[in-house]
């Protein structure tokens, strides 16, 4: 085909001045190159040139196109020792997951445990409201909140007295144990007869001369004459209304020499 | 050159050595590469690495050297779990490596800034000097050349019917387009392809 009004000498790049369409290749001639045959010897020379630039493509690995063999070696190799240990591989993450689940359990727990332990305190302290003091009483035995009241009259008992100390009633329970300590106080000569406690054993029996005949009818605390079955059918109720206050000045030392001899109640 | 017949001399020699397929022992070589044979897993990676290299140099070459060991790092990941036979095998690595591709051309749209090297993985000294070799890669840069030429689709469906080895069915897929578009396309890239190299006077 001439392209009209263009000379020869103008288009170099044509020798024979005709220009070739490949418009008119026939499509199975393409389909067999993308196909990989050979083109056949007959074909057209613009043809087998196209069958050159694809045999090229399809060379054997040029040395360049083998030089990152070493590397994916040894990205393969690294694939093959991480997936040869499965179980480590898989087992190590959930026991971060785990330990870190475990820490935080344990973290909540004892924030728990502080909490409860706060309400404990409190509740044995009788520094609940009224209802939540019921609940601890009801729950872990803390004060009821009936006896809350007459603890605050207590302390208000107690400001009152301006922090005088009280001791242990001497015609209560605690006379036995008054009586035992005072005879040691006295046997070892250092009865600190102005304890307060001692005072009220005094005053208990009527007078420091009277305490050894006083303390000759306390009955024994382990000595009854019916021992006890089953659990006892009344409690003291309410918060003692007097307490010791500061350590004791004398300590017993030694044993009792002298025991209640008498049934109770004599 | 010591090696020349496992390397191959192509065209320098006279005669075209193909791009090896594995053939029927593919099956055995890809259970000894997933099973952890370096051995079976170099195999594979020669038989792929060069058609994944030349393929990329089209579509993507400023990247191509970095996508295709991108490509390996993914299908190194993916190879346990691969089940198919060879052309199932090449139709993976030719998508993981589109793939990679058009994530490679994302980033590098955001980023919007100029290539770091200028300098084709091609045009590297080779290790080895000889005037085949030299021919060969000539060769070689030539034909990648003249079809980087071409409308991007018809050089990529050419690629993949030549170099990847895939059918018009499994290039249809690849590159989401209907099969009867994707014969044109390679059509159409080879008669201008003929074209060119007929006004070029160009032989290779």
């Amino acid at each position: 085909m001439r392209r009209r009004g263009v000379s020869d000498n103008d288009m170099p790049s044509f020798s024979s001045g005709a220009r070739w369409d490949a418009s008119g290749i026939p499509d199975a001639a393409l389909a067999a190159l993308l196909a990989g045959a050979p083109p056949s010897p007959d074909e057209s020379a613009p043809l087998q040139n196209v069958a050159d630039v694809l045999a090229a493509l399809r060379v054997a690995p040029l040395s360049d196109e083998v030089a990152g063999k070493a590397a994916a070696l040894a990205q393969f190799r690294q694939q093959v020792d991480m997936s040869s240990q499965p179980n480590r591989s898989r087992r190590r993450r959930p026991t971060l997951l785990s330990s870190l689940l475990r820490a935080k359990a344990a973290t909540a727990a004892a924030v728990t445990l502080v909490g409860m332990g706060g309400v404990a305190t409190a509740a044995f302290a009788d520094a609940l409201p009224s209802s939540a003091q019921q609940l601890a009483h009801d729950t872990i035995g803390a004060p009821s909140p009936h006896a809350h009241s007459s603890a605050h009259a207590s302390n208000n008992k107690k400001s009152d007295h301006g922090g005088t100390p009280v001791g242990p009633s001497a015609s209560g329970s605690a006379a036995f144990g008054l009586c035992t300590a005072y005879a040691h106080a006295k046997q070892d000569g250092t009865a600190a007869q102005k304890a307060v406690a001692f005072r009220n054993l005094e005053n208990a029996a009527g007078g420091a001369a009277n305490v050894a005949s006083f303390c000759a009818s306390v009955p024994h605390p382990g000595a009854s004459a019916t021992p006890h079955s089953g659990p006892p059918t009344s409690h003291p109720t309410g918060r003692p209304t007097t307490h010791p206050t500061g350590r004791p000045t004398t300590h017993p030392t030694g044993r009792p020499t002298t025991h209640p001899t008498g049934p109770p109640g004599s | 050159m010591t090696k020349k017949v496992a390397i191959g001399c192509g065209l320098a020699a006279g005669v075209a050595i193909l791009i090896s397929v594995i053939g029927p022992g593919f099956a055995d070589v890809l259970a000894a590469a997933q099973a952890g044979s370096d051995e079976a897993f170099t195999k594979l990676w020669l038989d792929a690495n060069a058609a994944l290299l030349r393929y990329l140099r089209v579509i993507a070459p400023l990247a191509a050297d970095d996508i295709a060991a991108d490509t390996w790092v993914h299908v190194i990941r993916g190879l346990p779990r691969f089940r198919g036979d060879e052309a199932a095998w090449r139709a993976w690595l030719f998508t993981t490596a589109r793939r990679r591709t058009i994530d490679q051309a994302r980033r590098r749209s955001r980023r919007a800034e100029e290539p770091i090297h200028s300098v084709h993985a091609s045009e590297l000294p080779a290790t080895r000097d000889s005037a085949d070799i030299a021919l060969e890669h000539l060769t070689t840069r030539a034909a990648i050349a003249h079809l980087a030429d071409l409308p991007p689709l018809q050089a990529e469906v050419i690629l993949l019917r030549v170099v990847a080895g895939l059918d018009n069915q499994t290039v249809a897929k690849l590159v989401g387009r209907s099969p009867g578009a994707v014969r044109v396309a390679a059509h159409r890239g080879l008669r201008r392809l003929a074209q060119v190299l007929s006004e070029a006077g160009v032989t290779l």
